[in-house]
């Protein structure tokens, strides 16, 4: 959808804003131009990469990035541009010039003006010429608008979000769409906070009464849940490039899932982002930092890696530092300042200097070793790593203690009741109490448990500082060249400059100096998180590029919207779930999102935001769905990553070793998609069907594809094909007619009853799936034995069988006994994987 | 109220009995008839399975010469100096001390801090076909073709270890997440084949412990991921996911999608969603696959003498079954086909390695180029041969000799539709260091590709974090007029 977007030419993109933004103020003969969303794309886009900030590349001496380098602002002194006379302006003449070697741009960048964008920059002379800032470098403002009268505009309006996008339509003569109804807003609360889709349960509790107020509660319970983390995690992960795999050449395993944990837990701890960033880019270097807090620098150790034959350390600690500037700047600046390591940034203000200044904060990192005691084993040697256990293992490890404790004094003669630990404040959602036999027995099985749990402690990669490497300046990138200024650790020029008279700055400097809202980037760093925040409420950010906030990046439909928002994530104490809440509230994000005429013909691509977004869900998302609906999705936090079906001979491309993948043999089958082994030169291929990235680099958005070879998984991969088998379970026992079991199927999956066309299609395709197994016994067996969980459900036999359901339909509770028909069976998982099938299941909107 | 449902119910039996009569794509056809869908509203999402997406500026910005690609990949990097490169000179210093004036300052991959000795060709050479090209006695084949192809003697690379060397050679550029050749092939141009992907990627078996091969050689990147390669496999199931599930039939399934189809589209009537019109065609084309790949890789109607030809046991995973495969999907429209073969890293025992690799893909690379040409499908396709760099002059020795990876002057070849054949282009210095004479760069290669193609390289764009990205990227690429007819 975006890469559709994105795929047209700029000229087009700006002319597809002049239409749906400015129309109908813009097309008169003293239209005003805005110089931000039309004249300023135009000069980057057309000007900047010859008369930009790159010095080296500087043609004729003529910069105009710079209003006093090109425009005259006072007579007597001719520059280029002279304010309200495009027939003075040199400028103008040379992008009106026919001759060959007249014209701007040249002919051969092969990157012409088109007639309408000539005219703009006509106008923009003819009007004064005037100059701002590129947004993108303009600190937020605040502003409070007012809700605007009359009325009609937002009569439901519901908090100051509403205000903007409202007071933006009115100018447009148009007006936000009416509230979404309450199955489509919680299907939509329920995908956008949890990944999932909402139980049949909660559409019932959710249904009635005050919806609004009803909706408010929802979204309380959903921030809540602990599948919130591991939703906001599937994103954060995208963005920092988290893989459980080296990457380059031998692709090994590497330890790195406690910091995945370490995400989901932040994310539902709701840890305030600032902190957030200080923990993961210089947690070490806080004073005594938790185990939590060197997890998280983790995030230093992410990148790509190799220790293949051969390679050159020094040329591959150039392409860490680079692959650490580009990561850095894209998450937390929303910056590509990767695009200076051979020049100066053709668009931005970043110098190459900056680059490599940025790049010095890192040279502490101790990350050489793997060069030489890497060795192809799996998982791989990526020292200095530490063991971790997960928190929740911890806190049942102490639990285990004090029990062992008490146990120990209790026997001694003791008379302190064990009770009082067991109502101590450990949360023990998923682990039973251990019922006592004998003492002794107990106390024994309790220390091998104890044992158990200190075994299960996961290495991690952490940042552990050393002396820093000297960092230069590599001319054109080249690490053989060593001719470059030293440089030391500094923000980008452009940006100011962190004095420390007499320390080298650190990446805790670094680190603060992001969210630092008085002295720092704080709100620069805010803006760009909290357009991302928007975007996975909404699939789009207020600003589209969501990975690009610099001069070449789209100007945000709503700036003042978005700044109110930044100011808001910083003045909240950087409280993401505050966030969340708050656009959860609007009006604006409770909308419908059926396009009308007006929505087609005016603002096809709902940059107005008068309706909400109909989008498919993430590969993740799709995975948990499918398996939520077959009764299958494990819902428990955290831990080793988990390797679902795969097809056989998929890793035998991989070598150092050669591999075979070993898909899980247990309940970690069926866990959620952000769990997921993340091999990055083989992504699982039904992640990568649906758009998931190998994590080599910074995902801000990812593509939403329609692709034959989806539709291939969603037909025929075997964690689907469970899932509908996992589905038809769940009915077959029930009472009721077919009509009846189809609605609720088709509940399970849409949260709505179908209609009778779609009863009637149903009921026709289990008429035929009937007929085809009640003849072929051997395959309905075959159908229902789909994956692991029809062995794990015990008794199953042929034609006629006993099923004990516990283990695959534990998660309901449902816990029941009776005579199943494997022909019936197969012909519901039939259904089941139409169901499972449908757009709608998958959609979000 | 209840027998209007049955009549419906019926009804619905009925249509689907007749559905199921009919072949998948007539079903489809039919059915959108039923629900009357236009042709019109059809048109979109057909055009392949990879219908082009390039903009404005979309392509064919000349007369295209060629239609397809087919890129002979010869991953670990092949000896320039035992393939195409004859250097008298080498022989001449053979065992002497490498003259610093060559490397000093040069990267160097695994003889970091060795002496470094010349090592003399490790074979002999011979002059083939009308012009006298040089070709080496490890590639008999070869020689027979001499008349046909276009040696390029002088490409040089910028990565030397061979994971960022791929990326570079495939890519443009060793940072990971751009998209693959044939991704800006099929985002320019779409395919041409109703049935199958426009980017197929097969890497074969057989041969020494091979260096790995990353599926990020034929990713989409930032490109929308319809244009990523598809793998086939030579196993029971040629493309991932293809085979119906365990216990179902394709009746049952053209049912099933039958189903969904009528479902999705009656749920979309309301919306009138055209991501959703793509996704019912997306099913269709599924299907579509589900019936040609299998189709495809039964080569059953291969006569003896073909099979014979390329030397191909169908089925059996090897490079001579991957180029008849390559003919064969050449031959149904697919735009780019990319066959890997590993094993070319002879850091040592080159001589023995050398036979193995060649004995695996010297006959049935000439069987391909001469089986199109019989087919007067060499006109029209484009066909490149080479790995991702060459080999120093440099002695190695991992068991007997052997050379390290090489990247400031290597070898490659081209053949077919608006090349010159029979030709020589470009050369290294005397010891096979250098490319001094018409250096060749990789995005002169890239260039010269899309320009047989009818792409002006400068113009096939993307735009990606604010950038109009290209393959070429930003530094000059030339086309290689020298080498076109």
């Amino acid at each position: 959808m975006i890469a559709n977007f994105s795929a047209l030419k700029f000229s087009s993109i700006c002319l597809g804003i002049n239409l749906c933004l400015a129309f109908p103020v813009c097309f008169g003969a003293a239209a005003e131009v805005d110089f931000l969303r039309e004249v300023r794309p135009l000069l980057s886009q057309h000007c900047f990469a010859c008369h930009g900030p790159d010095a080296n590349t500087r043609q004729a001496d003529l910069r105009i990035d710079q209003p006093e380098s090109f425009i005259s602002r006072q007579p007597g002194d001719p520059k280029a541009v002279v304010p309200h006379s495009p027939e003075q302006s040199e400028l103008i003449r040379r992008i009106l010039a026919t001759d060959g070697d007249e014209v701007m741009p040249p002919q051969d960048a092969k990157n012409p003006l088109s007639d309408e964008e000539q005219q703009v920059l006509v106008r923009w002379v003819q009007q004064g010429a005037a100059w701002q800032e590129s947004w993108a470098y303009v600190a937020p403002k605040r502003s409070s608008p007012t809700l605007p009268t009359p009325a009609e505009n937002a009569p439901q309006a519901r908090n100051w979000i509403d205000a903007y996008i409202a007071e933006v339509l009115r100018e447009r003569g148009f007006h936000m769409s009416s509230r979404a109804d309450t199955v489509t807003l919680l299907r939509r609360i329920s995908f956008d906070l949890l990944g999932l889709p909402p139980s049949l349960d909660d559409v019932r509790r959710f249904s009635d009464g005050d919806v609004e107020r009803r909706i408010d509660t929802y979204v309380e319970e959903l921030l809540a849940t602990p599948e919130f983390g591991e939703r906001l995690a599937s994103y954060w992960l995208d963005l920092v490039r988290y893989a459980d795999t080296v990457g380059y050449h031998g692709d090994q395993d590497h330890n790195i899932s406690p910091y995945r944990d370490f995400v989901i837990d932040s994310f539902n701890d709701n840890k305030p982002f600032d902190q957030f960033t200080i923990e993961q880019i210089a947690g070490d270097l806080l004073p005594n930092p938790s185990d939590e807090q060197l997890i998280a620098t983790g995030y230093n150790r992410l990148l790509q890696t190799s220790h293949e034959g051969g390679v050159q350390p020094e040329e591959y600690l150039a392409i860490y530092a680079a692959d650490r500037v580009r990561n850095l700047s894209a998450v937390w600046m929303g910056a590509t300042v990767g695009c200076a390591q051979c020049h100066d940034h053709k668009y931005d203000p970043y110098t190459a200097k900056d680059f490599y200044a940025l790049a010095a904060f890192f040279a502490d990192i101790d990350e050489a070793q793997h060069f030489k005691v890497g060795g192809n084993s799996i998982p791989t040697n990526r020292p200095p790593e530490s063991a971790f256990l997960d928190r929740r293992d911890k806190q049942l490890l102490e639990f285990r203690k004090r029990q062992i404790l008490n146990l120990n004094r209790h026997s001694r003669g003791s008379s302190q009741s064990s009770s009082k630990d067991r109502d101590s404040s450990v949360d023990l959602h998923t682990h039973t109490d251990k019922s006592p036999t004998t003492d002794s027995a107990y106390l024994r099985e309790l220390m091998e448990e104890a044992d158990a749990i200190r075994n299960s402690a996961r290495a991690c990669m952490i940042t552990v500082s050393i002396a820093p490497r000297t960092i230069r300046v590599l001319p054109r990138g080249n690490w053989l060249d060593h001719s470059g200024p030293v440089v030391v650790p500094a923000i980008p020029e452009f940006l100011g400059s962190l004095s420390k008279p007499v320390q080298r700055l650190s990446r805790l400097d670094l680190a603060k100096w992001l969210v630092d809202h008085e002295q720092g980037n704080g709100y620069f760093t805010a803006r760009v998180m909290v357009n991302r925040l928007w975007m996975l409420m909404f699939g789009q950010g207020l600003s589209r590029s969501v990975d690009d906030f610099g001069g070449q990046g789209q100007p945000p439909s709503h700036p003042d919207l978005l700044d109110r928002l930044a100011i808001e994530f910083v003045d909240s104490g950087w409280d993401v779930k505050h966030m969340l809440r708050l656009i959860a509230s609007s009006a604006a994000y409770r909308q419908s999102s059926l396009e009308t005429q007006w929505h087609r013909l005016h603002d096809p691509n709902n940059v107005l935001l008068a309706r909400q977004n109909r989008y498919r869900i993430s590969a993740e998302m799709i995975r948990d769905t499918a398996l939520v609906c077959g009764g299958l999705l494990v819902r428990e936090v955290g831990g080793p990553s988990a390797k679902p079906y795969q097809p056989p001979g998929y890793y035998r491309h991989l070598n150092f070793p050669t591999r075979e993948y070993e898909s899980s043999s247990d309940h970690q089958q069926w866990r959620r998609g952000v769990y997921t082994h993340w091999q990055r030169q083989f992504l699982h291929p039904m992640l990568r069907a649906f758009d998931a990235p190998t994590r080599e680099e910074c995902t801000a958005q990812r593509n939403a594809s329609n692709t034959p070879l989806a539709a291939l998984v969603w037909l025929n991969d075997p964690s689907l094909v469970e899932a509908a088998v996992g589905l038809a379970h769940r009915v077959i026992g029930r009472e009721g007619k077919d009509d009846t079991r189809i609605s609720y199927m088709f509940s399970i999956a849409t949260s709505r009853l179908p209609d009778n066309q779609e009863t009637i299609s149903l009921l026709a395709l289990l008429d035929s799936a009937r007929q085809e197994f009640e003849t072929k016994p051997y395959a309905a067996d075959t159908l229902v034995s789909t994956g692991i969980s029809g062995s794990m459900r015990r008794g199953v036999t042929h034609a006629t069988g006993t099923i004990h359901s516990a283990d695959t339909a534990k998660a309901q509770g449902d816990r029941y006994e009776r005579k199943v028909n494997n022909a019936e069976w197969a012909a519901w998982t039939q259904v089941a994987r139409a169901i499972l099938n449908l757009s709608e299941t998958y959609n979000r909107n | 109220m209840k027998s209007t449902i049955q009549d419906q119910y019926s009804d619905a039996v009925l249509r689907r009995a007749f559905l199921s009569r009919s072949s998948v794509g007539i079903g489809y056809l039919a059915a959108m008839n039923l629900f009357g869908v236009t042709k019109q509203s059809l048109a979109a999402p057909t055009g392949g399975i990879a219908p082009a997406l390039a903009g404005p500026e979309a392509p064919p910005h000349y007369p295209p010469r060629v239609k397809r690609v087919i890129f002979l990949y010869m991953a670990g990097g092949p000896s320039h100096l035992e393939t195409f490169d004859f250097k008298p000179q080498l022989n001449a210093l053979d065992g002497q001390l490498m003259p610093p004036s060559f490397t000093q300052g040069q990267p160097i991959a695994q003889l970091q801090g060795a002496e470094l000795k010349v090592q003399g060709h490790l074979t002999q050479f011979g002059k083939y076909g009308e012009s006298g090209m040089w070709i080496s006695d490890f590639l008999p084949h070869h020689q027979k073709i001499a008349n046909k192809i276009c040696v390029l003697r002088s490409m040089v690379t910028e990565q030397i270890n061979h994971d960022p060397a791929h990326t570079f050679m495939n890519t443009g550029t060793a940072i990971s997440g751009r998209p693959a050749l044939g991704s800006w092939l099929t985002y320019g141009l779409g395919s041409e084949s109703e049935n199958l992907p426009g980017f197929v990627v097969m890497t074969s078996v057989g041969g020494r412990n091979p260096q790995p091969i990353a599926a990020r050689q034929w990713s989409a990147g930032f490109l929308p991921s319809r244009y990523q390669g598809v793998e086939f496999n030579s196993g029971h199931e040629p493309v991932n996911y293809l085979a119906n599930p365990a216990g179902t039939t394709a009746a049952m399934q053209s049912t099933l999608i039958d189903t969904i189809r009528e479902l999705d589209y009656h749920r979309n009537q309301g919306l009138r969603d055209s991501e959703a019109e793509t996704r019912i065609a997306a099913y269709e084309l599924a299907s579509r696959m589900q019936a040609s790949v299998p189709e495809l890789v039964d080569m059953s109607d291969e006569p003896e003498h073909i099979l014979d030809m390329y030397g191909a046991r169908p089925g059996d995973g090897s490079f001579a079954s991957n180029c008849l495969l390559a003919r064969r999907l050449a031959e149904r429209g697919v735009r780019f086909i990319q066959l890997y073969h590993r094993g070319w890293d002879h850091h040592g025992d080159l001589v023995k390695h050398m036979h193995t690799c060649c004995g695996l893909t010297d006959q049935p690379t000439s069987a391909l180029v001469l089986d199109l040409e019989q087919r007067g499908m060499l006109d029209d396709t484009l066909i490149v041969w080479g790995g991702e760099f060459g080999r120093t002059p440099m002695f190695q020795g991992k068991g007997g000799p052997g050379r390290d990876h090489h990247i400031k002057g290597f070898s490659m070849w081209m053949a077919g539709g608006g090349i010159k054949r029979g030709f020589t282009y470009g050369e290294t210095d005397e010891l096979g260091y250098n490319a001094t004479v018409d250096r060749t760069h990789v995005r002169d290669l890239h260039a010269t590709i899309l320009q047989q193609l009818g792409i002006d390289h400068q113009r096939l764009t993307f735009r990606h974090q604010g950038l109009d990205m290209r393959l070429t990227g930003v530094e000059p690429a030339h086309v290689l007029r020298g080498i076109l007819q």
